[in-house]
């Protein structure tokens, strides 16, 4: 595990970039992660994304299906790939602070 | 031309002993003929060289750190030297002693094993991936400690090796280069079968030293024990995504019905593999559509480890395994059914029906069945309305390995897809059913998706199986069937398999090259059902 500065915090990330611990996710460490993901910058539209998988996942401890997170942000997958290029799974979770999904997933 | 290494120089010092090279893989049919513009395969930054093991091929299934010092080498040699020593003690390894005897005793290194390995012949046949290269490394590092005489004797009794870091750091990377298909086993004119010994391998290393890939300790087995899936899924989240899959339903098919959730009095305990709930939701939508239309007396489980099926220990670890395995009987039997069905997960069928035979006494002894066998003597009882004609594609269908050659059930589900779709349109693979190759994903390649393992696992293991898929609705067969705006589909009914052929889809952009897509089996039989207006599959969904 590798540490990374999120200005000025220092998290443990993965070997894939993820950061840990989702408790420690803030809006800084969204905006640092959306980097990575080739989302230049977080619009209301990707905030709308990325609160409701958070939301999901400090209730249930698991990622939203991706249907759901369609579902329930109003939005179609074209329109999530749109917002985020490398997918709901890599890009949109990861930037709202959750760990690597596991499982056959 | 890539190095073909000897046994011998899986202990030299160097920092890498193989660099495959993408140009002289296995060749691919068309779209993929053209050698000079294969994808490339990903490496490894400098400084994750810096930090991790990577000096078999380039490639990490583990992310082992490094040793910084000659002693940190020496202790991890010695801790493996013992672990070997365990696998051969009555104590430690009754389960597995007798088997892994035979395999390494009688083996007369004949070869045909090599042939039949479709990481061997897919890699364009390098050397350090040849099945019995790496069982081979094994009987000598018995050999030279576990012989009489052994080190005094190593140059006249085949155990000539010198077993360093390096040695036995490669050894941990290449036992996870083999799919555990079996392939080999059925290949060898005396039933000797590497996969095994791979295993084996993988226990010294987890059971002995703690060293299993991520994935599937961590993020697995421990997981799973913990939270009750291994994808984190929790008894609260399993009711909320079974609310949404109802939901679902009704706006597919206008059926609106509540899934038996432990039903106390249900004859079956139907268990799925947790990750179709969130990854291909309509395969247990297919299945709830299906048992509901027959009428069958069933229930799910909501108690922890009781909706996932998957057992990783299968993989790795005969203690975690036997965990996982006690678990699912104890869920069964609480809920007082008389049989237990599983899903469309092929390594979940092979631990709970087969491998964990042996550890199964007494009222413990529930009956467990496949869905294959299940759902085949539901159609053929004509349960439900079909018309094939509206699974107007092209279809091949996969054999997942531990089904298919390992359980012997090949005819039951060619008997379910030739009954949903139209006449001539289903073809067979080449070889098929017992013979069958593996998706390249198997023994959890499918989910290890860290730094650059998924590459190898798409171009190396998975290419045999995607050559196969190409030539079943290649141009000798139709020379129209590629053609990309024609959907076809490989039905796949195992998570796993569904999961690596995504990968290897994706890495070789097959959807948008030649139309091929992937299923599951039960999602194709309610597609043909006439009760619904719309169709229940969609080719235009990817996920």
């Amino acid at each position: 595990m590798a540490l990374r500065d999120f200005g000025g915090q220092e998290l443990e990330i993965d070997e894939d970039g993820f950061i840990q611990d989702p408790g420690q996710w803030n809006q800084t460490v969204a905006t640092v992660l959306a980097q990575d993901e080739e989302v230049p910058e977080l619009t209301d539209e990707h905030w709308k994304v990325v609160n409701m998988i958070r939301e999901y996942y400090l209730k249930f401890g698991i990622a939203p299906m991706v249907r759901k997170v369609c579902k329930d942000t109003g939005k179609d997958l074209k329109q999530i790939y749109a917002l985020f290029p490398s997918g709901p799974a890599k890009g949109a979770c990861k930037i709202a602070g959750l760990p690597k999904p596991t499982g056959c997933v | 031309m890539v190095r073909q290494p000897g046994i011998k120089d899986i202990s030299e010092l160097s920092d890498q002993l193989v660099e495959l090279d993408p140009k002289e893989l296995m060749p691919l049919p068309y779209p993929y003929d053209d050698r000079d513009t294969q994808a490339d395969l990903k490496k490894l930054t400098e400084a994750q060289r810096q930090r991790l093991e990577a000096s078999l091929d380039g490639f990490t299934a583990l992310q082992l750190a490094i040793p910084k010092t000659k002693e940190e080498e020496d202790e991890f040699v010695r801790q493996f030297v013992t672990g070997v020593g365990k696998l051969l003690s009555e104590d430690d390894n009754w389960a597995f002693l007798g088997p892994l005897m035979l395999r390494l005793d009688y083996c007369a290194k004949c070869q045909s094993c090599a042939e039949a390995c479709q990481v061997f012949v897919g890699s364009g046949r390098q050397e350090i991936y040849r099945p019995n290269y790496r069982s081979e490394l094994l009987r000598r590092i018995i050999k030279k400690y576990y012989s009489p005489g052994g080190k005094l004797l190593a140059k006249f009794n085949g155990a000539d090796i010198d077993v360093n870091y390096k040695t036995v750091a490669r050894l941990a990377e290449l036992a996870y280069r083999c799919t555990l298909c079996r392939r080999c086993a059925a290949a060898c004119p005396i039933g000797v079968g590497n996969a095994m010994i791979t295993r084996e391998i993988r226990k010294v290393f987890s059971q002995e030293m703690g060293i299993a890939p991520t994935e599937l300790h961590k993020g697995g087995t421990v997981k799973h024990l913990a939270t009750g899936s291994s994808t984190g899924m929790t008894p609260a989240a399993f009711a909320d995504l079974v609310e949404f899959m109802e939901d679902e339903v009704e706006e597919k098919t206008g059926m609106r019905f509540k899934w038996p959730i432990d039903k106390k009095g249900a004859d079956i305990l139907l268990i799925h593999n947790a990750g179709e709930f969130m990854a291909w939701p309509e395969n247990p939508e297919a299945f709830a559509i299906l048992f509901e239309k027959a009428g069958v007396n069933y229930t799910l489980s909501s108690e922890l480890l009781g909706y996932d099926a998957v057992n990783y220990g299968l993989w790795y670890d005969d203690v975690q395994f036997a965990k996982v395995a006690l678990k699912h009987i104890a869920v069964a039997k609480k809920l007082g059914v008389k049989k237990i069905i599983i899903g469309e997960c092929g390594h979940a069928h092979k631990a709970i029906t087969v491998v964990a035979d042996r550890i199964l006494a007494g009222d413990n002894q529930i009956p467990r069945e496949s869905s294959y066998t299940f759902l085949a003597d539901l159609v053929e009882r004509g349960l439900f309305k079909l018309d094939p004609s509206r699974n107007n594609f092209p279809t091949t269908l996969h054999d997942p390995c531990n089904v298919v050659r390992l359980m012997g059930i090949v005819d039951p589900q060619r008997r379910v897809v030739r009954a949903v779709t139209p006449p001539g349109s289903f073809r067979e693979m080449t070889p098929h059913g017992v013979e069958n190759y593996c998706c390249g994903g198997g023994s959890g390649f499918a989910i290890m998706n860290a730094l650059n393992f998924p590459d190898w696992r798409n171009a190396v293991s998975g290419r045999m199986k995607f050559k196969q898929i190409l030539e079943a609705f290649g141009p000798e067969l139709a020379p129209d069937v590629l053609d990309p705006s024609q959907p076809k589909y490989v039905v796949a009914p195992c998570s796993n398999c569904k999961g690596q052929m995504r990968g290897t889809f994706e890495y070789f952009d097959a959807t948008a090259k030649t139309g091929i897509r992937y299923t599951g089996m039960v999602e194709l039989i309610v597609n043909a059902m006439t009760d619904f207006e719309k169709p229940f599959l969609n080719p235009e969904e990817e996920f």
